[in-house]
């Protein structure tokens, strides 16, 4: 295929999608309703799996492939933000490590990118974000960095890459679309996507204005127990550590404490809180605001619902951001790979296959999800999060292991 | 050799001189040097461990002594000690129930009593998570009846879990040992009025106790090093802990609680090299091998309820959950990205068979040597690769990557380890070279000397009587020992997840761990199976080495 050929299909597809408020409703991801098959298109050049089914290779496909399925998503206005089409393509390999536990999307974005650009290629190691930072500091200390992007799903790991200064900075216009309280200091990393505590909780059982406005006074609330929490789980850990910053270590263990005894309870992760929740076991939980929404989009109308409390610990929004690693000799490359990630497309596939929070305002997160301007999270350098330690010794202590 | 170039007769002399010295010649302490060398190599990520936990200066003493350290030494040695009794009473017990009773289909029961060890103990451990754990396929089966399952989670499910995939090693090792028990010291001992229950008392048990302290230390290593089994079953022993710390920017912390489990593992080790010690008796007597027979009576079916309670929990449990998910699927995105790829199965199948091969190379010297020598320093090499087999993968994985790192950035000629096959290879060797060690030095051992004392007499060279006489003789241990390699590798969880190069793409064990960790299990349900079947195919290889 031609290049003047793609660009003319390129450029058509950018008119319908300019001139179409339709939304196309209903369109599951492995749904083939993208694009046309180009026989003999080069897709053996790409050596990654599962990738088929993602519009034809080499070309852009609608705006429907970038979209998740189901009630939440139906109905949603087209994305606001700069296209992908309107990006110069990718082209050469990059290696990409990826903070584990995001689900396979960032992957399967990523085969995407690969799919429509010939010339582009990448590698990925997926681990836990804290170790990934750990081991780019490690490697860019002794020289043998092995990756181009850190692409982390917490912010403390991006905050301790760049306290160690193993980044390089992004480019100021790559940043610019996303809010200043969701980079890095210096350009040294952007939020890609975003997670906010939040309370989810039983709609037959309580009304929005039941749930405390502050976490702190969660264990004084006696209606709202039982209770359910998933301490394993690492965004529960960043909400404790975010607590002991803001409140104090004592008044972080005696909220443990006093949780414990008014009879939480305990479950390997938030999504079967949230789960529970639905089911009417559980009358409120504590978990990612994903976790509800997965299962508001899985049933039909399950009493669940979000209350998000204000100014405190219980209202944190941690990041997924991206970085560059220091040393790489792709820096072009990494810029123009992060901004595919914050185009109006990939903000879009994030907002309604993961149900993240949009980092560009011009995408508005999905449901009824209060956006990210509504929410009032704590002031605190996310950064800081990654300091685990006393965290860990402080659930100890409570009775409360993580 | 240098042995190949000499006249036969010079080597005729120097043969009989060997055997006079206790087999010390030239090439023995060749050899012995080598070993040595060997077993240094595959400790050195261990002093690396001591260099990092030195940079700690006297916090070090403070954080080993910090309360909750203490707890999960103290949880960790009582798994260890839980996890090996019960190991011992079930792999003991069925061990002679299926050599000596009289039993129908004894050597279909052979394998299902072994069967267990062709199941990765972690997958066993998702399993029971999957069917006893809150809102379980069990649970929620039962639950229309009105019975509720207790949960699995937790000390005992652990407890459980790791019995159940490790007794077979105890079971394995003491079959062996009352295969060659000598039948006729038990009748003489049942001439002589003892009781059957005397007997096996004071004549079966004094000679099959090397066997049951072989398995059982390996069931205390594994227990010990175990990293996925308690991870699932959230039970914070060691590797644990480690684990969490080493994630949670914690790393020289984790280095420190490794060296203590090192410490520990050191421990078990002498303990078992006092029992071990009195090996020879197993093996001298040749009269009516393993001819005794246990008249069960009415309780010889009765008796196969265990058996086949330990297949239903420890196989059949799993597999169903795996075909499950198989049909059903399991919860989660409706996403593409992480689906299975055949090309995972190649990767684990290339990586084990280069880490069987590379086991089987290093393991000879040392194997050779110690079975042919009562030296110290022979004992000493062969004791010393055990200490990998306890090193939890995870450190082992850090040792590596920040050794290999170092070398790297201290030379452009050594940047090839770092994040390399051959490094993840070496780290698979120092892991379970052990077990290649222990198989070829018992077959060695069992190797007549006269044989070989008449090769060389006939004018064979060392080379030669090793190649022509010795190998094909010690070819099944050989076997074996690559065999249970390849099967570990196989399963092998942390170090596969910390040393896999960039690029190198999943192994059955890493997607495993990547879709559970994404709460899709029913993406692990082919991975699962595969590892089942192929380890059960590595099994059948053991046994069929053991009929020999």
């Amino acid at each position: 295929m031609t290049k003047d050929k793609r660009f003319g299909r390129r450029h058509l597809l950018k008119t319908v999608a300019a001139g179409s408020t339709v939304a196309i409703a209903g369109c599951s991801l492995a749904n083939d309703g993208s694009g046309t098959d180009t026989p003999g298109g080069p897709d053996d050049g790409n050596d990654t799996d599962g990738s088929d089914g993602q519009g034809a290779p080499g070309e852009i496909p609608e705006l429907s492939a970038f979209r998740g399925s189901g009630t939440l998503v139906e109905g949603r206005p087209a994305p606001g933000g700069t296209s992908i089409q309107d990006l110069p393509n990718l082209s050469g390999s990059l290696n990409v490590y990826i903070g584990g536990g995001e689900g396979g999307i960032y992957a399967e974005f990523m085969d995407m990118l690969e799919n429509f650009y010939p010339d582009f290629s990448k590698s990925q190691k997926s681990a836990a974000s804290s170790s990934l930072a750990q081991t780019v500091v490690e490697e860019v200390n002794a020289n043998q960095a092995r990756a181009d992007v850190f692409w982390s799903i917490d912010a403390s790991s991006l905050g301790y890459v760049a306290d160690e200064n193993a980044y390089d900075p992004l480019g100021d216009d790559v940043v610019e679309p996303v809010p200043e309280r969701f980079r890095g200091e210096e350009n040294a990393w952007v939020g890609v996507a975003g997670r906010a505590r939040a309370i989810p909780y039983n709609t037959n059982e309580f009304s929005e204005d039941d749930i405390p406005d502050s976490v702190m006074e969660f264990p004084e609330t006696d209606a709202l127990q039982p209770m359910g929490w998933a301490p394993t789980y690492g965004a529960f850990k960043s909400f404790v550590t975010a607590m002991r910053l803001l409140e104090g270590e004592d008044a972080t263990r005696e909220w443990l404490e006093s949780m414990k005894s008014a009879g939480t309870e305990r479950f390997p992760n938030e999504y079967v809180v949230s789960n529970q929740v639905a089911d009417g076991a559980l009358s409120a939980g504590f978990a990612n605001h994903y976790y509800a929404m997965r299962v508001k989009n899985q049933r039909s109308n399950p009493p669940i619902d979000l209350a998000f409390t204000q100014n405190d610990a219980g209202a944190l929004i941690n990041l997924a951001g991206a970085l560059k690693i220091k040393g790489t000799g792709k820096g072009d490359l990494v810029d123009n790979f992060v901004r595919h990630l914050l185009s109006a497309e990939a903000q879009e596939f994030f907002a309604t296959v993961s149900f993240a929070y949009p980092m560009i305002p011009e995408v508005q997160p999905v449901g009824d999800l209060p956006t990210v301007d509504e929410l009032s999270p704590p002031d605190i350098d996310l950064s800081e999060l990654s300091n685990l330690g006393p965290t860990l010794d402080l659930m100890q202590e409570a009775g409360v292991s993580g | 050799m240098s042995g190949g170039e000499r006249a036969p007769d010079v080597d005729r002399v120097s043969s009989i001189r060997d055997r006079l010295s206790g087999g010390d010649g030239a090439v023995g302490t060749l050899l012995t040097l080598l070993a040595i060398v060997i077993a240094l190599v595959l400790v050195s990520p261990l002093a690396w461990l001591a260099v990092e936990a030195w940079k700690l200066g006297p916090r070090a003493i403070e954080l080993t002594t910090r309360p909750d350290t203490v707890e999960v030494l103290v949880r960790s040695v009582t798994l260890v000690a839980v996890v090996t009794g019960a190991s011992i009473v079930l792999g003991v017990s069925m061990a002679v129930l299926t050599v000596q009773g009289d039993i129908p289909f004894r050597r279909f029961w052979t394998v299902v009593c072994a069967l267990p060890l062709a199941v990765p103990s972690y997958l066993g451990a998702f399993a029971a998570i999957s069917a006893f754990g809150p809102r379980g396929a069990l649970s929620d089966a039962l639950a229309p009846l009105g019975l509720t399952v207790p949960t699995i989670y937790g000390f005992e499910g652990a407890a459980l879990v790791l019995t159940l995939y490790t007794y077979p090693y105890v079971f394995l090792t003491t079959r062996a040992s009352l295969l060659s028990l000598d039948a006729s010291l038990v009748e003489a001992a049942r001439t002589l009025d003892c009781s059957r229950w005397e007997a096996f008392r004071r004549v079966t048990l004094p000679q099959i106790l090397p066997g049951i302290a072989a398995g059982a230390l390996l069931v205390a290593l594994y227990t010990l090093a175990d990293f996925g089994t308690p991870n699932f079953m959230r039970v914070e022993v060691f590797t644990q802990f480690i684990y969490a710390r080493y994630n949670g920017f914690m790393r020289p912390y984790a280095v420190l609680l490794s060296l203590q489990l090192v410490a520990v593992t050191a421990a078990i080790l002498a303990v078992e090299s006092r029992i071990g010690a009195d090996e020879e008796g197993a093996y001298e007597s040749r009269g009516n091998r393993g001819g005794v027979e246990l008249g069960l009576g009415r309780w010889r079916y009765p008796a196969l309820l265990v058996p086949t309670a330990v297949a239903l929990a420890a196989i059949v449990l799993p597999v169903a959950i795996f075909l499950l998910w198989l049909t059903q699927g399991g919860p989660g995105y409706q996403t593409g990205g992480i689906s299975f790829s055949w090309a995972y199965a190649e990767n684990s199948v290339y990586l084990a068979l280069l880490a069987a091969g590379a086991s089987v190379v290093v393991a000879l010297p040392v194997a050779l040597r110690s079975a042919a020598s009562d030296s110290r320093l022979a004992t000493l090499a062969d004791r010393l690769t055990y200490v990998g087999y306890a090193v939890p993968g995870i450190v082992l994985g850090i040792a590596l990557i920040r050794f290999s790192l170092e070398a790297g950035s201290t030379s452009d000629h050594l940047t090839w380890i770092y994040d390399s096959v051959p490094l993840l290879v070496f780290a698979y060797v120092v892991r379970f070279v052990p077990q290649a060690v222990g198989s070829i030095r018992t077959s060695t051992r069992q190797v007549d000397r006269r044989l070989t004392d008449a090769a060389r007499v006939l004018g064979r060279s060392r080379l030669g009587t090793f190649r022509s006489v010795t190998l094909p003789l010690i070819a099944p241990g050989v076997a074996t020992g690559a065999a249970l390699v390849f099967l570990t590798t196989m399963k092998e969880l942390p170090a596969t997840l910390m040393l896999r190069p960039f690029g190198f793409g999943h192994t059955l064990v890493t997607y495993i761990w990547e879709v559970r960790e994404a709460g899709l299990y029913g993406k692990a349900a082919v991975p699962a199976l595969v590892l089942v079947v192929v380890s059960a195919l590595s099994m059948a290889v053991i046994l069929a080495g053991g009929e020999r």
